[in-house]
């Protein structure tokens, strides 16, 4: 879900240090095919968050008190410190064999001073007072006067979190990881003779993140992340071909059980071998029915990004002033949740300190509300939807989105697909970007079949789908009641920043979407 | 400061040897970077930055681990080896996991690459950022269309990056580069709710070297302009000239099957390849990481290997992959460098006007937008938008289309380069007009 084609490609143009796509499985752009899963149905009792993980680094709240008041010493209207120690481990297998590793900490304080809509923002990667004050006072110089406000007394909010684990990534050894890139292998590798070649990864993240700012507030948030990515080549009649699949979720080692990792694993077989199968895809416009799960990338690109709203307070989104008018027809409910349990995308607390919450986009066809950070919320003058999210200290907040997906409608699967005479059954993307201001997006289709009376026939493969955001939405008249989530590894790149997100979609008919396919 | 990140990278090595690793090479990176982005007559966002960290490749008992941290407290660097060290000898060995042999580091390229404007990056102040993004929304806003413009960003930065590299067997080398970055980018009132966008950005080593931000500014807007009504023409296969900006996002699935790690794993349609023909005669590209000025430059590669200029296609034929140490010994080939670094292509004598003259009829791709390209195969499929060229002249945008075909075939189309290779980029690629190939569109 890549954002904005031209601040991502200004991005990857600034050449060496700048991060770009981090899933290695993934060319370009947002996203990655991905199996489905049903959301999940029990939620755990939310534990509350710890307090206290950064005393460690010699920070107490006397001294975060004297940033933020740096922070305010030019006449700043709020200033923010977003302290994280975020620890990420990556092991993977490769012929065979479980042989590299990698490790990465990042240790850092993003200060963050805003004066009316502009922004001061400085990062360092020292936590001792003398770092922090130094950025501090870089980030107040967004104003330049004399101190009108004092930063208040700060106080402890409570995060009760919805992904609380018993065993922290961190105490996980890269032993106790081993049996599962292995038995993921071995049920690859006897799921098909034709698999010449398997990659596979888990990696594991666990970040704490801390909000403390001049209202007082004071957060702390334990985000942990585990993924589980197989990468198939294989071969038939002197051709290759490849696929993946991956798993994710905001959970520990025990989310990696038999059956998750014999669907991942089966999944990536089957996905590289059909294939095989495939004819070239279309050429030109065709009506396109979705399958459920990571298709949900439509949703991502061709209304969320636009909803957005630092881009509608610039005026610059094509969905700007159309809050309250009807984008779709009654069956498309659009909702951007913070909440779901374990999900990718959620969140406690976004990056701002905002509890984690559900934010209807569009209800029964109508634009609802627009996913805020403090900026826009208080430009709007309404409350913040908890989507202030970052890539890490080193950025400053902005819009983002969580988990994406559009709620059951009516309609049977089956009806739907059997609605169409001739078209496309878009079945899994691999990334996807939009242009916020004309909305034209697209996604790129790693498999699918055509429809063709009816019914689903061959198999088509790597075919970009081009449309336009409001069109396409305008066209979804048909809504099946299977939604699944989609549960792999997404991750979406706006403002140069990657973040991990979620998705999902039930069966959906859309009208016609352009195929760039190849005439053979 | 070179010195102090040199040895900072050598004690980190001296401590990954006493805690017990085998082999290890250490790079350790310091950057600071500013930038002010400037947004409809206000400021937008400053930002400043001081990076800094380390990383550590190692080599234990055979085993093999990559890691980094910016936890530079002493304590947290040794714990972080210590643990590093056990992680690594939990994996399974791995014959061809070892360092380059020290043959490779000799011969660095001892002159001056000149990517280092230190005078430059010292002198600049927030003043002086602030000025440039101001000058360059002026410019955006002075040209054709200016009564459209809803919003125009605009941004100034600049960077001083400073690296070390010391492995243990040898090898041990600094670098220092700065970079000067300008950028706009205007939203325009278009048709129907539509809001067309246009940018340009420009970086270099040498503020010197950047473009006129009149030239900035008012590029961005001309392309929101040019965007104005856009609509897809009737599929069909039509000739099409790649701007010279935009060539990236099709080179990179080209690209992407020459390195080692794809070759190994079988996920490269140009496996088979070397020596033979993939493109049209035309084309010759060559990796040069001693281009003078050049964002990609450095005298060793990512494993401390001296670099030295390669061709990468000659005259359409495959000349070289990428090849790293390891996957050198994987494949049982002698290795070149991990990664491409300056892409330079042998230019034509035509600018962009000439070679649209020359295609007559067809389609100016100004942009490009997702997409992909299946590694093992070859097959792409992109989504473009530009102009529908008549007579040489662009008469009408086009938007809502793909451009889609298999590398193996769509190079041999190939047939002119322009006189106007990119200058901002790694990828100094000119404008690229190619015979008919397939478009998909309403």
């Amino acid at each position: 879900m890549i954002h904005k084609l031209s601040r991502r490609e200004f991005m990857e143009r600034m050449g060496a240090g700048v991060v770009v796509a981090s899933v290695p499985a993934v060319a370009a752009g947002c996203g990655e095919p991905l199996h489905t899963a049903p959301p999940p149905k029990v939620t755990p009792a939310p534990a509350a968050v710890p307090l206290g993980y950064f005393d460690r680094f010699g920070i107490d709240g006397a001294m975060l008190q004297r940033v933020l008041a740096k922070g305010l010493s030019q006449g700043g209207d709020f200033s923010e410190v977003f302290l994280q120690h975020k620890v990420s481990h990556w092991v993977g297998m490769e012929d065979g064999e479980v042989n590299r590793a990698y490790t990465t900490v990042a240790l850092g304080a993003g200060i963050r001073v805003l004066k009316g809509d502009a922004t001061g923002f400085a990062y360092c990667e020292d936590l001792a007072e003398p770092a922090l004050i130094q950025a501090a006072g870089t980030a107040a110089a967004v104003a330049n006067g004399p101190a009108r406000a004092k930063p208040a007394s700060l106080a402890a909010v409570e995060v009760k979190s919805a992904y609380h684990i018993e065993v922290p990534w961190t105490e996980v050894g890269i032993d106790q990881k081993l049996p599962i890139i292995r038995s993921a292998n071995e049920l690859a590798r006897a799921r098909d003779k034709r698999v010449i070649k398997t990659t596979i990864y888990l990696s594991d993240e666990t970040s704490r993140i801390l909000v403390a700012d001049s209202e007082g507030r004071l957060l702390e948030d334990d985000q942990p992340m585990g993924v589980l990515s197989v990468r198939c080549v294989a071969e038939q009649d002197g051709k290759t071909e490849t696929s993946h699949r991956s798993t994710s979720a905001r959970d520990g080692l025990t989310y990696f059980t038999p059956q998750v990792i014999q669907q991942v694993a089966h999944e990536a077989v089957d996905f590289t071998t059909l294939l095989f199968d495939a004819v070239e895809p279309p050429v030109g416009k065709l009506p396109v029915v979705l399958a459920t799960g990571i298709t949900g990338i439509l949703l991502h690109e061709a209304i969320g990004h636009g909803m957005e709203a630092d881009f509608n307070r610039k005026g610059v989104s094509v969905f700007a002033d159309r809050i309250g008018k009807r984008v779709s027809s009654d069956h498309v409910t659009i909702i951007d949740d913070g909440t779901n349990p374990k999900m990718r995308g959620s969140i406690n607390i976004d990056d701002e300190g905002t509890r984690g919450q559900r934010t209807v986009l569009v209800e029964q066809g109508i634009l609802q509300s627009y996913m805020h950070d403090r900026i826009s919320a208080q430009h709007y003058k309404t409350d913040c939807t908890g989507s202030g999210r970052r890539q890490s200290f080193r950025f400053p907040p902005v819009p983002r989105m969580r988990n994406t997906y559009m709620l059951d409608g009516p309609h049977k699967p089956e009806e739907v697909i059997a609605s169409v005479d001739k078209g496309l059954y878009a079945e899994v993307f691999s990334n996807g970007q939009v242009s916020i201001g004309p909305g034209d997006f697209t996604f790129y289709l790693k498999h699918g079949r055509l429809i063709e009376d009816g019914k689903l026939t061959r198999v088509v493969k790597d075919a970009n789908l081009i449309g336009n955001g409001p069109e396409v939405l305008d066209t979804i008249d048909m809504v099946a009641d299977d939604m699944a989530m989609y549960s792999g590894a997404g991750y979406c790149g706006k403002d140069g920043q990657q973040i991990p997100v979620g998705f999902g979609l039930p069966t959906v008919r859309a009208g016609a979407i352009s195929i760039g396919g190849r005439t053979s | 400061m070179s010195s102090a990140v040199l040895d900072q990278a050598r004690a980190a090595a001296a401590a990954a040897k006493k805690r017990g690793a085998g082999d290890v090479r250490v790079s350790v990176y310091r950057t600071r970077g500013s930038r002010t982005e400037w947004r409809d007559g206000k400021l937008d966002r400053l930002r400043q930055s001081t990076r800094m960290g380390l990383s550590v490749t190692l080599y234990v008992d055979g085993r093999y681990s990559s890691n980094a941290t910016n936890d530079l407290r002493p304590a947290a660097v040794d714990s972080f080896l210590d643990e590093c060290i056990a992680g690594t000898r939990v994996l399974a060995q791995d014959p061809h996991r070892h360092l380059p042999d020290p043959a490779r580091y000799a011969g660095r390229f001892t002159g001056d690459l000149q990517i280092l404007d230190e005078a430059s990056a010292q002198a600049v102040t927030a003043a002086d950022r602030q000025r440039t993004a101001q000058a360059i929304e002026r410019a955006a806003r002075s040209g054709p269309g200016a009564d459209r413009i809803i919003s125009v960003t605009t941004s100034c930065s600049d960077r001083l990056g400073e690296s070390a590299m010391v492995t243990s067997n040898g090898m041990e080398g600094t670098r220092r580069v700065t970079s000067f970055s300008i950028f706009a980018e205007t939203s325009i009132r278009g048709e129907e709710g539509r809001k067309p966008e246009g940018w340009r950005y420009a970086t270099s080593c040498h503020r010197a070297k950047l473009p006129s931000l009149d030239s900035i500014g008012q590029e961005a807007t001309r392309r929101a302009m040019a965007n104005l009504g856009a609509k897809p023409e009737p599929s069909g296969e039509y000739p099409c000239i790649i701007e010279n900006v935009v060539t990236s996002r099709l080179l990179r699935g080209l690209f992407r099957p020459l390195y080692g790690n794809a070759i190994q794993q079988k996920r490269s349609f140009l496996a088979d390849k070397l020596g033979q023909a993939i493109a049209s005669p035309l084309l010759t590209i060559t990796d040069d990481p001693l281009l003078p000025g050049g964002l990609g430059s450095g005298t060793y590669d990512g494993e401390g290997m001296a670099t030295v200029a390669r061709k990468v296609i000659h005259q359409g034929v495959l000349r070289s992959f990428f090849i790293d140490t390891y996957y050198g010994s994987k494949l049982g080939k002698e290795p070149t460098t991990g990664s491409t670094s300056n892409l330079v292509f042998s230019p034509g004598d035509k600018d962009l006007t000439q070679l649209l003259a020359a295609m007559s009829r067809g389609i100016l791709i100004t942009g490009f937008s997702g997409g992909n390209s299946n590694p093992a195969t070859g097959d792409f499929s992109v989504g473009v938008r530009g102009q529908w060229i008549e007579d040489g002249k662009p008469v009408r945008p086009i938007s809502g289309m793909n451009l889609a075909g298999n590398h193996l075939t769509f190079w041999n189309q190939l047939r002119e380069l322009g006189s106007d290779p990119y200058a901002y980029s790694t990828i100094r690629c000119p404008s690229l007009r190619f015979d008919a190939v397939q478009f998909s569109g309403k």
